[in-house]
């Protein structure tokens, strides 16, 4: 559904040519943009020891100050060379990547030629926009090379998912001006300050007009967390929450007819929130804002989901919730922390897939990058995936690890109907995550009893066979590698 | 393979699922079978809808030919009449009719036995006798309804013997494969296949692509009419053993298996007739009743050939039959009697039913929050991709009941909630697992009712398996609006606690 602007940036790579006799629009902003050209690497779960096709995209970035362009995370990842080029020079330059945020879609990349950032300007921030005021939007969208602009209204501001990482949601401003392939990163402005950074947006065979742009507060966190000098990611409390709408059950929990107040669903096992809130207590305010019973707070920037307030925190940061429970009031606080396990089922970028080969079996981790590749029919491995979190498997394995090929030979002649089964235990060992396949398969036996979840029978080798037929697996397949264990 | 099988066996689907080469229909003289030993059937079926347990579906009409049998009965595949309103048998030849009940019926065999209300309707026909033998390469005739009422033939040989699944799945049983081209014809709900004048089966399904008809043969049918006359004899039985091939050689060698057959126990259903036979996990089954165990699991039946076993198990036996397993466990060969039960017998309920008919679902309604038991009909709702659209951790939970603790019994979930004042902010919720009411621990929709008569300081607090985990309901205001809820909903009865069998 919702579709990213870097898949879409296929053809329009070629040569930018300038002529003098154009004029440039909004000179001053046209100073700051930079139209960058990645070539990215994207590896393959298919085939996890190959390194990858190359294929390569256009987007857009501006510079904010102390030689760093902004962009969109989805720009530059999986980047193996970037070229940035300015408007009305024609030399590209190459430009590295100095912090990627995945969660937030956002990256800030610096050229080392310093001559790069001679006769450029730096475009300032702004706040959040005003409902139905008018934005224009700066980039290198599909139609021509040169840089474009396109001008629509602030149509809503709401929570909205990331779909770069596919399981974050961050505040979204949504707009109506065109928004096409290659805006990606390019800065959307009012008043000649940044209000925001466009980077998704509907096909238009699903909605028309339909644009979003990454808002200051967002784009203000991630530049106040790499102060330090890394990316430290967004925090959670690792619950989830419901409205409170019905009256009866706001009268069994002790509430008043108010509309405050939302209800704790799960609290996750090994989150912050453990031994803290519970299945059933009531939240009532957070950080002294009264929560609404729909899940919204009043901020400066109007209502918006009471999370906005955990959005903006960071790691080592706690929030302060007052709490009912059992009809009784008290005020907790909660030491904010990473959003594991959440992040096995967000798309992963810059990463070398993990694997394990042995007797031509190949055992991978899944996560959401294997899932969107592999696109296993089995039930139960797409259960465990999907429920992950929900049915809290991950108290009892941290990676689910599956048989995910068979490189056919005769050691493995009867593995085929095992393949995307779930890894239970191998020789007994319980496998709760792929260097634990390393570990049991490095463990001298005559047999290797690998028991998928499940009522089936185990897959055995015995490893006679496997050494005998490992050199052949290795020539025959272009096996380069038995093993990567390293992201 | 499922996928490219046309299943004439889906309660709710219009038999015109036969597609393939048109053939032209012979002269009825050349029918070697007399239109004394045939009827036509037609019944109208109405199938309740899951979604709205409440309610029924739209009547649909099946036709299809019935050879008469022994004992004045005709004989119909239970697809025929599933669900039915109403049965109305036609003389072949004459415009004679008269309306029918059923006598017996047996899902799992897929096999039906009518008898006309008038009892002088039969008087001058003959039964077909069953032809109980069969080979591989034999040849045979399937008879199908024209839809102007003639009978066409349609020539058959018989390409394979095994035992296959049958359509409801819960039971594989004998099963012979034709290869005929089959039209698509209005009354293929039931196919008599004859040959020299004898019923050799009934046709259950047809794959237009490949030409392959799958046949109920004359050995179920045998077995289904000995079970309707003597009810005592309990169906098919079913060991309750899970087994797997010992063809990979690695893994012959890690269980120590030196004989050359011999399949490889996965699973003993708990108090299946196996479990009490003292059957286990990693036992080896080398044969059974003296005969020798391949390692696919077949044996050389005097008969048919190269079979599974279990042949011998559903078809052959009867429920109170004792075989003697010879096993391989810890390296010692030794023997086991195993004494087949019946489905009644199996202590186990069943977790999720793989089909419900002719009976109402049962389902529970609190407040305007709806339970129903999981049932594979309720997920088959969502039509033939089912498995991937329906929700997955019920889909997951019918799957995968055999790995269910044996103390589960039924999963009662939160099906659907009627908006009402009451139910405010609880419209979203569905399909969600219900573990407690009221902290009564819920295994049936029985259960449900026990437990709404306790509420809690008044109110019912209803705990799942899932997000959000609990919410509660005024138990007072439950009641007092439950009349008018029923009627703004058109709903008849606030539940139906029918057992379903």
């Amino acid at each position: 559904m919702l579709r990213f602007f870097a898949f879409l940036l296929c053809g329009l790579l070629g040569p930018t040519v300038l002529s003098a006799a154009v004029p440039t629009p909004s000179p001053k902003v046209a100073d700051a943009m930079v139209r960058i050209q990645a070539t990215s690497q994207s590896p393959n779960y298919r085939i996890p020891w190959n390194s990858g096709d190359v294929s390569g995209g256009v987007g857009a970035g501006f510079m904010i100050g102390k030689n760093r362009i902004m962009t969109n995370a989805h720009v530059v990842s999986n980047a193996r060379f970037l070229a940035v080029s300015k408007e009305g020079d024609p030399q590209p330059y190459p430009a590295r990547v100095l912090f990627i945020a995945h969660d937030c879609d956002l990256a800030l990349l610096t050229v080392d030629d310093p001559k790069f950032f001679k006769d450029t300007v730096d475009l300032p921030f702004g706040g959040v926009p005003e409902i139905e005021s008018s934005v224009s939007v700066y980039g290198y969208p599909i139609g021509g090379d040169r840089l474009s602009v396109t001008r629509g209204i602030v149509s809503r501001i709401d929570f909205q998912p990331y779909s770069h990482s596919g399981v974050d949601s961050h505040l979204t401003i949504q707009i109506d001006a065109a928004i096409n392939p290659g805006n990606s990163g390019g800065p959307v402005l009012q008043d000649g300050r940044v209000v925001g950074v466009a980077f998704q947006g509907y096909s238009g065979n699903v909605a028309q007009n339909v644009g979003y742009m990454i808002p200051t507060p967002v784009v203000n966190r991630f530049l106040k967390d790499v102060e330090d000098g890394s990316y430290d990611k967004y925090v959670d409390l690792t619950i989830s929450y419901h409205p409170l709408h019905n009256p009866g059950m706001r009268k069994a929990l002790g509430l008043p007819d108010d509309d405050i107040g939302v209800f704790v669903g799960s609290v996750h096992n090994g989150g912050v929130s453990e031994g803290i809130l519970q299945t059933g207590d009531v939240l009532l305010s957070i950080d002294g804002l009264p929560i609404a019973s729909d899940g919204s707070v009043k901020i400066d920037e109007g209502n918006v989901e009471m999370a906005e307030v955990v959005e903006r925190k960071f790691l080592g940061d706690s929030v302060a919730l007052e709490i009912l429970r059992d009809g009784k009031p008290s005020k907790v606080t909660i030491p904010l922390d990473h959003t594991w396990p959440f992040t096995l089922q967000a798309n992963a970028y810059d990463e070398a897939p993990r694997y394990v080969v042995f007797g031509g079996l190949v055992f991978q981790p899944v996560d959401a990058n294997f899932m969107s590749e592999h696109r296993p029919e089995d039930l139960r491995l797409r259960h465990v995936f999907d429920q992950f979190v929900a049915q809290g498997f991950y108290t009892d394995r941290s990676e689910i690890v599956t048989l995910s090929g068979v490189l056919a030979d005769p050691v493995n002649a009867y593995a085929a109907p095992f393949r995307y089964q779930v890894v239970d235990t191998i020789n007994g060992e319980k496998i709760t995550r792929i260097d634990d396949v390393a570990a049991a398969f490095a463990k001298p036996s005559d047999y290797y009893a690998i028991q998928m979840l499940g009522l089936g029978r185990p897959l055995v080798l015995e490893r006679k066979a496997v050494e005998s037929a490992r050199e052949r697996i290795q020539q025959r397949y272009r096996l380069t590698s038995e093993e990567n264990l390293k992201k | 393979m499922k996928s490219i099988l046309t299943l004439l066996f889906i309660a709710g689907t219009t038999a015109h699922a036969l597609a393939g080469a048109a053939m032209s229909p012979r002269q009825s003289s050349a029918i070697p079978v007399g239109n004394e030993s045939l009827v036509r059937v037609n019944a109208t079926a109405q199938a309740f809808d899951f979604f709205r347990p409440w309610a029924k579906k739209p009547p649909a009409m099946r036709r299809g030919l019935g050879p008469v049998v022994e004992d004045g009965f005709i004989l119909v595949t239970a697809e025929l009449v599933a669900n039915h309103t109403y049965i109305e048998l036609e003389k072949s030849g004459t415009a004679e009719k008269s309306p029918a009940t059923v006598v017996a019926v047996d899902y799992d065999c897929n096999l039906a036995l009518l008898q006309p209300t008038d009892p002088e309707f039969l008087a001058s026909s003959r039964p077909l006798a069953l032809d109980t033998g069969a080979r591989v390469g034999d040849r045979a005739v399937i008879l199908q309804l024209e839809s102007n009422d003639d009978i066409a033939e349609t020539p058959a040989a018989i390409s394979t013997i095994t035992v296959a699944p049958y359509p409801l799945e819960r039971l594989a049983l004998l099963t012979y494969r034709l290869s005929a081209p089959l039209a698509n014809r209005e009354g293929s709900f039931t196919m008599p296949v004859v040959r020299s004048g004898r019923l050799l089966g009934l046709l259950m399904r047809y794959d237009a692509r490949t030409q392959t008809a799958s046949l109920i043969p004359s050995p179920v049918i045998r077995h289904f009419l000995d079970d309707a006359k003597d009810p005592s004899q309990g169906g098919f039985p079913r060991a309750g053993v899970a087994f797997s091939s010992t063809r990979d050689p690695q893994f012959r060698n890690f269980i120590k298996l030196e004989e050359n057959g011999g399949v490889y126990v996965n699973h003993v259903s708990p108090k299946s007739p196996a479990d009490r036979a003292g059957l286990q996990k990693s036992d080896i089954i080398l044969g059974v009743n003296d005969q020798p165990i391949d390692q696919d699991g077949n044996l050389d039946d005097p008969e048919f050939g190269k079979i599974p076993f279990s042949h011998l198990i559903s078809t052959r036996s009867h429920p109170g039959d004792t075989l003697t397993f010879k096993i391989q466990r810890d390296g010692a060969v030794k023997t086991l009697p195993l004494t087949l039960g019946s489905d009644a017998d199996d202590s186990t309920p069943t977790v999720s039913e793989a089909y419900l008919f002719d009976a109402q679902p049962r389902y529970n309604i609190l407040g305007g929050l709806v339970f129903q038991e999981l049932s594979r009909p309720y997920l088959q709702e969502w039509g033939t991709r089912w498995q991937t659209d329906a929700p997955q951790r019920l889909v997951y939970l019918d799957a995968y009941q055999e790995e269910l603790p044996p103390e589960t019994g039924k999963v009662v979930f939160l099906s659907q909630v009627l908006p009402s004042p009451d139910t405010l902010g609880f419209a979203n919720l569905a399909h969600l697992v219900v573990k407690k009411i009221n902290g009564i621990e819920i295994k049936s929709l029985e259960d449900v009712s026990r437990a709404a008569a306790s509420p809690e300081n008044g109110f019912h607090k209803i705990t799942f398996e899932e997000d959000p985990g609990f919410i509660l309901l005024d138990a007072k205001a439950a009641e007092t609006g439950r009349d008018r809820l029923m009627q703004e909903y058109g709903i008849p009865a606030p539940d139906n606690l029918t057992p379903t069998k």
